[in-house]
């Protein structure tokens, strides 16, 4: 249970994010839902949230951008005075191949997946102190394997990742659990999108439609373990990346309804 | 030309960096080369510079430079408004 505990969930007006500040919220967490372009959505989120009994805010911000990042959190560090919770998803990117990637293109998809990440864990911390925080990033496949269209997010999520590892081990005296959670194809609007692209790329494959364990990965499935990375039974997991892929990683030449 | 088209006009050439010409109510993101990144930095931008909203569903609708100066000066007005 998380009663009474302070979780910010950036990027949670839609998909994963939405998933997550659900979650955390029906375990009684109260729950920041940042956003960016999706005011909509993200209110329908923060009504949702507190239908669960719990405390609903909402801030705008582009992660991405260090100046409202840092608003961001002055706005909870006002609000609240402390957050226990820092889950890092919000994420951006152009689905380009490396060689048709330019600079801004790049500098996009670090700037919110990676460099806000960064960013916001040190600004998190701060607020976390003595209080046994937890933060836990989204990542995916694309950060070691080579998906279609896919080279700016797979290197933000490459960076992340690293991130994640080298924060686990020096927030780890402060008795900050530091995690990652990484999916293949997830039934997000966003997910929908880049299958589309990616079958025009690739072709069918049944990667697009299933998975080994005969479904796709929902955003309920990672929002799962993400809560219970929050819960103190994670606490001796550090700096590591779970996956949530129905096994669709462990069967590299594909897989069929009987399996491998 | 009002104050906002104008302004309008100077944050889409500083983002997009397409010839200021180009921007005649008719034209539309085509005819600027604007990608859907760049139009993503530019709402930030006039939200920022006009201390308005622009929700991506409402963003959505915009077709031409014309719609865009159009919904940014009544989102303006808007605001004069409430003020």
């Amino acid at each position: 249970m998380l009663k009474s505990k302070v979780a910010l969930v950036t990027g949670s007006s839609r998909g994963i994010g939405r998933a997550i500040a659900l979650k955390l919220a029906g375990e009684g967490a109260d729950v920041i839902i940042n956003y960016f372009r999706r005011g909509q959505a993200a209110e329908q989120t923060a009504k949702d949230v507190e239908k669960l009994g719990v405390t609903a805010k909402l801030i705008k911000a582009n992660v991405g951008d260090p100046k409202k990042l840092n608003e961001m959190f002055d706005t909870i560090d006002s609000s609240f005075g402390r957050l226990d919770i820092f889950i890092s998803n919000a994420a951006s990117g152009l689905p380009r191949f490396a060689l048709d990637l330019d600079a801004k293109g790049w500098d996009w998809t670090m700037d919110i997946n990676a460099k806000a990440f960064l960013l916001g864990a040190q600004r998190a911390a701060k607020l976390m102190e003595g209080r046994d925080g937890k933060i836990v990033t989204v990542t995916s496949l694309g950060s070691h394997m080579v998906l279609p269209g896919y080279a700016a997010i797979g290197v933000s999520k490459a960076a992340l990742e690293a991130l994640t590892r080298y924060l686990a081990i020096e927030l780890a005296p402060r008795g900050i659990c530091v995690n990652a959670v990484a999916a293949s194809l997830v039934t997000t609007e966003a997910g929908m999108l880049y299958a589309k692209i990616a079958k025009e790329q690739m072709g069918e494959s049944p990667s697009w439609q299933t998975t080994p364990a005969g479904r796709l990965v929902t955003p309920e499935d990672l929002a799962n373990v993400v809560a219970f990375l929050c819960s103190e039974e994670a606490f001796m997991i550090r700096g590591q990346i779970i996956t949530i892929d129905g096994g669709t990683t462990l069967v590299p030449f594909g897989f069929t309804s009987k399996g491998g | 030309m009002s104050a906002i088209e104008e302004t309008i006009k100077d944050t889409i050439v500083k983002i997009v960096h397409c010839d200021r010409e180009v921007l005649i109510p008719k034209s539309t993101f085509q005819d600027m080369k604007a990608d859907s990144l760049d139009m993503v930095q530019v709402l930030v931008a006039l939200e920022d510079e006009f201390g308005i909203e622009i929700p991506d569903e409402d963003a959505q609708k915009f077709k031409t430079f014309g719609d865009f100066v159009t919904y940014i000066e009544a989102k303006v007005a808007e605001k004069k408004g409430n003020a």
